[in-house]
């Protein structure tokens, strides 16, 4: 029972990180309509500067939050309107074709400055743990957990409660309308599009806390997302919570529960992924 | 065509030239090119029902490893053969749940595909593991060239494959399946039925490309045939060398492998950096490739 207890608590902890880098995808998929292979990077490039910052100054990760944030805010901006903006009448193909150059790209310049080793942010606080009636939770997920909460508290009102995040919605639903509303739909996909990254990249700096920083980190997190928003509902922004929890509690499930649980964790995304599909398809047909 | 005529040509007799002492290195090369050009054929063949495929990778993989396992029992050529079924047949199972959704939905289960491919060899008994496979070399090593000419061969058969293909019928109802895939329902073009089929073949044709892989390398290992390289070398190449053709790709094989030959040697990990650079570059500036560069404006394919 308690094994239990410990796996789902293990599970919805983990559903933080994984809510956070799945709703920044969720954006860049529903309101700018691309299928972007190289969200993972962002996640990765979120990692780095937070490891940076902590070698080069001994800045606390969790206070870098805001710094990498913006930066890959800029960094998503940026590769919107340099790569995406000129292939968004394109056919989807080249779109999915581009974003995957990208990824390989910024994955193999990480590994050509970094090398492949995987460097941990080592904080005072990295192995402490709270003890609670036989439980023990992990500060780090724990602090991560909370603060995902936040952001995506943050994430939500802004979308729900706000002139400009109406306007996000609006062009999540409808590609023309909003623009003969007067909404300036390039704008939004700017502004979708640095979230987006934005959101990756601050789950990347949870992530060198809590497993590493390395320059294939991201890349799990990008089929992980993917999985994550294909059981949502490609672009569906609401179901992305409770889908990560899915995800993440099956993992947990997986990882405690199956002899030599460990490999085989790295397969229960892609079993979400085609359960989901097969359903689909049997429904649509 | 006439092209992929000369380059077969120039294929089978490149071993009888005078080349020298770097006659071993070159013939190496030459034979891992042939076999990268064949998936890469394989892959447009896909490509040309405007699906996104990123288990090339995984089917090559899965040919290597089917006909490295079969081969002590069931002798050379069955065991390739074997190598692009069980290729073949996969993709049957992957294409049954996803080909009759949206185009990117695909993609992505053909990517999580290979990751759990991966996984799956790792993990499964008869496989070695993480610690891979030694592989015995074609014909048993009887004859020296045998592994050369079968590449070779595996390239003639993809390029002839591809040739066949947009020289049928089958050419319009992929084609008018990628450009929409509606009307071409509404035109009474079996979509779901098309693609599979493109599917089936392009895996096959990756698979025996991969079993041969497997005798040149004389062994295996998951990183190494499972690897995200493989798939982005079988996706960059057509669309650098223009895509929907079968001279692209060819093309595209022969620069780009030797390009990479020669990072390889130069920067070692970290060289497929230049293939997210081309890839990105060629879908911004020259999204019709190579190829494009030689043709007249308005004679285009279909």
């Amino acid at each position: 029972m308690e094994l239990l207890l410990q796996t789902i608590i293990n599970g919805i902890l983990a559903a933080g990180i994984y809510a956070l880098v799945a709703s920044g995808l969720a954006l860049a998929v529903g309101v700018v309509g691309i299928v972007n292979f190289a969200h993972g990077e962002f996640t990765m490039i979120g990692a780095f500067i937070a490891y940076l910052l902590f070698v080069s100054t001994g800045l606390d990760p969790f206070l870098s939050l805001g710094l990498a944030a913006l930066v890959l805010f800029m960094v998503g901006a940026i590769t919107y309107l340099g790569l995406i903006r000129p292939v968004l009448a394109a056919p989807e193909l080249n779109q999915m074709l581009l974003t995957f150059g990208l990824s390989v790209a910024l994955q193999n310049i990480a590994l050509l400055v970094f090398g492949a080793d995987t460097r941990v942010v080592s904080t005072s606080y990295q192995g402490a743990t709270l003890a609670l009636g036989g439980l023990s939770f992990g500060v780090p997920p724990l602090l991560a957990f909370a603060l995902s909460v936040v952001i995506l508290g943050a994430l939500y009102g802004f979308l729900d409660r706000t002139r400009l995040g109406l306007a996000v919605r609006a062009v999540a639903q409808n590609r023309l309308a909003p623009g003969l509303l007067g909404i300036e739909t390039q704008r939004v996909y700017l502004l979708a599009f640095g979230l987006s990254a934005a959101l990756a990249g601050v789950a990347g700096v949870m992530l060198s806390v809590m497993l590493y920083a390395s320059p294939t980190v991201g890349f799990a997190y990008t089929l992980k997302a993917f999985a994550i928003i294909v059981m949502a509902g490609l672009g569906n922004l609401r179901g992305v919570v409770p889908a990560a929890i899915t995800l993440a509690m099956a993992e947990a499930l997986v990882s405690t529960y199956v002899p030599g649980g460990g490999g085989w964790v790295e397969a229960v995304f892609f079993l979400v992924i085609f359960v989901t599909l097969t359903w689909r398809s049997w429904r649509a047909a | 065509m006439i092209l992929v005529g000369l380059l077969l040509l120039v294929a089978l007799v490149l071993p009888g030239l005078p080349l020298g002492e770097w006659r071993a290195f070159l013939l190496d090369t030459a034979q891992f090119a042939f076999l990268i050009s064949a998936l890469a054929l394989a892959w447009d063949l896909l490509a040309r029902t405007g699906q996104l495929s990123l288990a090339h990778g995984a089917f090559f993989g899965l040919g290597a490893y089917a006909a490295a396992l079969t081969a002590p029992a069931l002798g050379t050529l069955p065991a390739l053969l074997v190598g692009g079924v069980v290729a073949g047949a996969s993709s049957l199972f992957l294409g049954l749940a996803t080909l009759r959704l949206h185009g990117m939905y695909f993609a992505i289960a053909t990517l999580a595909f290979s990751e759990v491919m991966r996984t799956l060899v790792l993990k499964a008994p008869f496989t070695g593991g993480a610690i891979g496979l030694p592989v015995q070399p074609a014909f048993g090593g009887a004859f020296p060239l045998g592994g050369y000419y079968l590449a070779v061969g595996v390239l003639a058969l993809a390029a002839g494959t591809s040739l066949l293909v947009s020289r049928s019928r089958l050419h319009y109802a992929m084609a008018a399946t990628r450009q929409g895939e509606a009307v071409a329902r509404v035109l009474g073009v079996p979509v779901v039925r098309v693609k599979l089929l493109a599917f089936m073949i392009s895996a096959f044709l990756a698979g025996l490309a991969g079993g041969v892989y497997a005798m040149k390398t004389l062994f295996l290992s998951p990183y190494d045939a499972f690897g995200l390289g493989r798939a982005v070398e079988a996706l960059v190449i057509p669309i650098f060398g223009g895509l929907y053709t079968t001279t692209g790709p060819l093309l595209g094989g022969l620069i780009i492998v030797s390009l990479e030959t020669w990072l390889r040697l130069r920067i070692g990990e970290g060289y497929l950096v230049v293939y997210g650079v081309i890839l990105v570059l060629t879908i911004l500036f020259l999204p019709k490739g190579l190829v494009s560069l030689f043709r007249r404006k308005g004679v285009g394919h279909a």
